[in-house]
């Protein structure tokens, strides 16, 4: 059982908290990820876990063990790193086998862990290539397999896939996930990205300056979000926020909370209709065309934009008027501290 | 004229100036060698590159009058100490300093960095009366440990912290997860990365030491101690006068190995000189 | 699962290390860096402390043993003892020398080697052979190229009718003398130096100005000199106080002779503290020498900020 328990973890930089009192669970073969913009902190936990940075106060478990003090080798953890950092003088074979090589494990065993990972990794050609003859998405794979030959209870990802170009990154995503299918081993993975999340993810962890925001899997997330932050931070483009008032024109049957301040809707949940006074009323200001969908800048009467995804059928033209509509049960409602506001009826 | 015949023009004038510029710099080895082979007498005759009489029996009298085979296989063993013991100290010390977080380690850069600036002749008196002391007296030992330990052993220190600050730090961390320990790290990933600021430290102590004359001057009383530039200023007569063919044959000897291993390794060995200076 | 993980959370584990991850690099690092520290402090830094101690105490070879006395070794040398101001003066104008005339050999030099040409690599080695080269083969080079009559150096000039000095048997010469033989040794680092700052430079500068109509002359003084300022002053702060330190080379060359013409400050010190062994003396030259080099350290690196400003 390798669970991860963070109990009020903190952390320090001289006079600056970075992490200012996470507590967390992970289950065991769950994939965890963190996600939040830059500055939040996410690294920092990330090389708090890994053992990389001390930590100032609180208790960090892997696998029930208290691991404060314990050295990063000795956490039963492998790590992959954003810039991959293969050993620039040793091959590929030799980069791949240098933890085991210096946990004194027999060379006969250590060559079969290479190779069984090379295999997995479709690496078996390039074992006496040096890092500097990989290409992205080659040198990707071979701190993935530096990670694996270790047999860890815990694989961390430091934002493994920031430095690949747009199509090869949609692949490797693709390969972890299946990676983490086969192995079935607690994963926790570091991203800004926040679709990268949302694919991989079991469950999220968003994170702002070092706080938790929310914990949840990647629908309840996008469903249930619990304050404005992460409403606006899961799901692309961005949740649309309108005065709470507007809901008696966007669903006339929905009833807000009594403490709702605003209310939330994502662009993918407006439907353009006729405009007349019993709906949100809005000017075209400009048409993305995507391809799949294009994307509505819609100019409220505030003067605020709210955007909206259409299909693309009898696209309003520019400058148009038109009206907007939604479900009631897509609407997100925030109170006066940004906090989602419940009704009393659920 | 046109533009092309314009720059060749150009380009000529440029060099024959440089090769007059040149003269000084080349004509003093040129004729050390060749005044190696002359006689007494000749040396002092009209200046010719190339001697009327070899007398190679200079080169074999190098080798009676003082026991210089002794002598440089002292300068050898000394420099190839002082620069292996720099290296070791030197790329630990600027591992910890580029690399380590410790208490303290702005006040030791502080320190470190003023006595870059002092001349070993401010605290050459006490560092004598320390080594009299200690007993070491026309030994080597103070040939090793001051250079080692002094303002070019902190020269050292600092060229190796500066490359080591431009390693990527990943990969460090890299092989701390791994499993190595600190000194692991230090020794089978930032050294072997650090080749060129290592070759540039081996090189230019290796020099220091082998050129080292105060210390010496100092700290040597007997012949068989002597080191190759005590040597070279010991090729006197009784009556203090210059042994004149003797002094360039000796010279001679001691000077070309250096020199051809310049030649051949010129571009490394000047670029070696370029970093110790740019961050210096 | 996360109750489970509390009820285990007391105890340290087993093989928990007896010092916190912290505590455990900051052991590390001084280990690391002790060797150096050690030597430092036995070598630099506790004789610095001593040559202060010992520059206030008469210890000569009559004492036998360091009595104290104060300041009176600085009153001897600053008031009472004529060769001190000789040989400062001699210092001075040694650096004065020396420095511009390396300089601005250095810098041209380097303007001249900066860009590949054919003969480049030839001219570059040459110019730097003499830095590699050890300061006493050097000086006993150069004592015979410039005996008085039979020397080469004057049997060259003869060739073109020029009847030249005893070089080191007169004062002034033997100081010109030691000043340009040093010149030609040391010039290449700093020419190297020039040389890496060139070519450090981008090139799109040049030939923005160019294309603006600037000449040759005008590109250097505008262009490539103000972005030398750095490397000016480092190479400014390394050629004056290497100036103050030489001492192998004159010891070689005239043995601060002739009538005490070369007699410089390092020189001055070895010749008190190890020839006369008056130590308490020597000590106090010592304290001068290093007073002289830390204000000039401090002068330039104050122009350097204010510079930089």
């Amino acid at each position: 059982m390798t669970g991860l328990v963070l109990k009020d973890l903190k952390k320090r930089f001289g006079g600056t908290q970075v992490i200012r009192g996470v507590d967390l669970t992970i289950e065991d073969g769950e994939f965890t990820v963190f996600v939040g913009p830059s500055g939040c902190g996410k690294s920092t936990l990330l090389r708090m876990i890994a053992g990389l940075e001390d930590i100032t106060s609180g208790e960090l478990y892997i696998g029930n063990r208290l691991m404060n003090d314990v050295q990063a080798a000795k956490r039963g953890v492998a790590m992959v790193f954003q810039s991959y950092a293969l050993y620039p003088h040793l091959n590929v074979r030799d980069n791949m086998g240098f933890g085991l090589k210096v946990r004194k494990v027999p060379v006969a065993e250590r060559e079969r862990r290479v190779k069984e990972a090379a295999a997995t990794l479709k690496l078996d050609a390039l074992l006496h290539r040096y890092p500097r003859e990989l290409s992205g998405g080659q040198r990707q794979r071979v701190a993935i397999g530096r990670a694996i030959v270790g047999n860890p209870d815990v694989f961390l990802f430091d934002e493994p896939l920031s430095n690949l170009d747009a199509e090869l990154r949609v692949h490797m995503r693709s390969e972890i996930a299946s990676l983490h299918k086969r192995l079935s081993t607690t994963m926790v993975y570091v991203t800004h990205d926040q679709i990268e999340a949302m694919t991989l993810a079991d469950k999220i962890v968003v994170l702002r300056d070092g706080l938790i925001e929310q914990v949840g899997s990647p629908r309840e997330l996008y469903e249930r979000p619990g304050n404005l932050f992460v409403a606006q931070f899961i799901g692309s483009p961005k949740m649309n926020i309108l005065p709470a008032a507007s809901t008696r024109l966007l669903a006339p049957s929905s009833t807000p909370p009594a403490s709702a301040e605003s209310v939330g809707v994502r662009p993918e949940h407006l439907v353009v209709v006729e405009p007349s006074d019993n709906v949100l009323r809005g000017s075209i200001a400009l048409n993305e065309y995507t391809g799949a969908v294009t994307l509505l800048h819609v100019e409220l009467p505030d003067g605020s934009t709210c955007l909206v995804v259409h299909d693309g059928k009898d696209l309003p033209a520019f400058g148009s008027e038109i009206g907007l509509m939604a479900d009631p049960q897509n609407l997100h409602f925030f109170d006066r501290n940004e906090v989602a506001a419940k009704n009393r009826s659920g | 004229m046109t533009q092309r015949q314009i720059r060749i023009i150009y380009r000529t004038c440029w060099t024959l100036a440089l090769l007059i510029v040149a003269i000084p710099f080349v004509f003093p080895f040129l004729w050390m060698v060749s005044a190696g082979f002359k006689s007494v007498t000749e040396i002092f005759g009209a200046p010719s590159l190339i001697p009327r009489v070899w007398r190679f029996q200079n080169f074999v009298e190098v080798f009676t009058y003082q026991p210089f085979a002794r002598q440089y296989f002292n300068s050898i063993y000394i420099a190839l100490a002082v620069t292996a013991a720099t290296l070791v100290i030197s790329s630990l010390a600027g591992y910890a300093l580029a690399r380590m977080r410790f208490a303290g380690a702005g006040l030791l850069m502080l320190f470190l960095v003023s006595a870059l600036m002092v001349p070993e002749e401010v605290t050459i008196i006490p560092n004598f009366f320390l080594i009299k002391w200690m007993g070491l007296m026309d030994t080597h030992w103070p040939l090793i440990l001051l250079p080692t330990f002094g303002p070019h052993g902190v020269m050292a220190t600092f060229l190796m912290r500066q490359y080591f600050l431009a390693l990527p730090k990943e990969l460090e961390e890299a092989g701390r997860m791994d499993g190595l320990s600190r000194l692991g790290i230090w020794w089978r990933i930032a050294l072997p990365m650090s080749r060129p600021a290592l070759a540039a430290v081996a090189i230019i102590t290796f020099l220091f030491s082998w050129n080292l004359f105060l210390e010496p001057l100092i700290f040597l009383s007997s012949l068989e101690m002597f080191t190759l530039p005590l040597a070279l200023s010991n090729f006197t007569d009784t009556y203090g006068l210059p042994l004149w063919n003797l002094q360039l044959a000796a010279t001679t000897l001691a000077v070309v190995p250096i020199l051809i291993v310049y030649l051949i390794a010129q571009r490394q060995i000047i670029e070696s000189f370029a970093l110790s200076g740019v961050k210096g | 699962m996360t109750e489970t993980a509390l009820q285990q959370t007391t105890a340290r584990p087993k093989d928990a290390p007896w010092l916190s991850l912290k505590y455990r690099e900051m052991l590390e690092a001084w280990l690391f860096i002790s060797p150096t520290l050690i030597g430092f402090l036995i070598f630099f830094l506790g004789p610095l402390v001593a040559v202060v101690y010992y520059s206030m105490t008469e210890w000569n070879l009559l004492t036998q043993q360091a009595t104290f006395v104060g300041l009176d070794n600085f009153h001897d040398a600053l008031f009472v003892n004529p060769d001190f101001w000789h040989v400062v003066r001699n210092s001075v104008i040694f650096a004065l020398g020396l420095v511009p005339l390396n300089m601005a050999l250095a810098l041209t030099l380097a303007l001249a080697l900066s860009r590949p040409f054919f003969g480049v690599v030839f001219f570059r080695t040459v110019f730097f052979a003499p830095v590699i080269t050890s300061a006493i083969a050097w000086a006993i080079v150069w004592k015979f190229l410039l005996q008085g009559e039979a020397g080469a150096v004057n049997q060259m000039l003869a060739w073109i009718g020029i009847d030249g000095p005893n070089w080191l048997r007169e004062p002034n010469w033997a100081m010109a003398a030691v000043i340009v033989t040093r010149v030609i040794k040391m010039v290449g680092l700093n020419m190297i130096l020039y040389i890496a700052a060139l070519q450090a430079i981008p090139r799109d500068y040049e030939e923005a100005a160019r294309l603006e109509g600037a000449s040759r002359w005008q590109i250097f003084r505008m262009i490539i000199w103000p972005l030398l300022a750095p490397t000016t002053l480092v190479i400014m702060v390394i050629t004056t106080i290497g100036s103050f330190k030489v001492f192998d080379h004159i010891y070689q060359m005239t043995g601060g002779g002739p009538e005490n013409g070369t007699l410089v400050l390092a020189y001055y010190i070895y010749q008190q503290g190890f020839e006369f062994f008056d130590v308490g003396y020597a000590s106090a030259l010592a304290m001068i020498m290093f007073i002289i080099v830390m204000v000039l350290t401090v002068v330039q690196v104050t122009v350097r900020r204010r510079g930089m400003q």
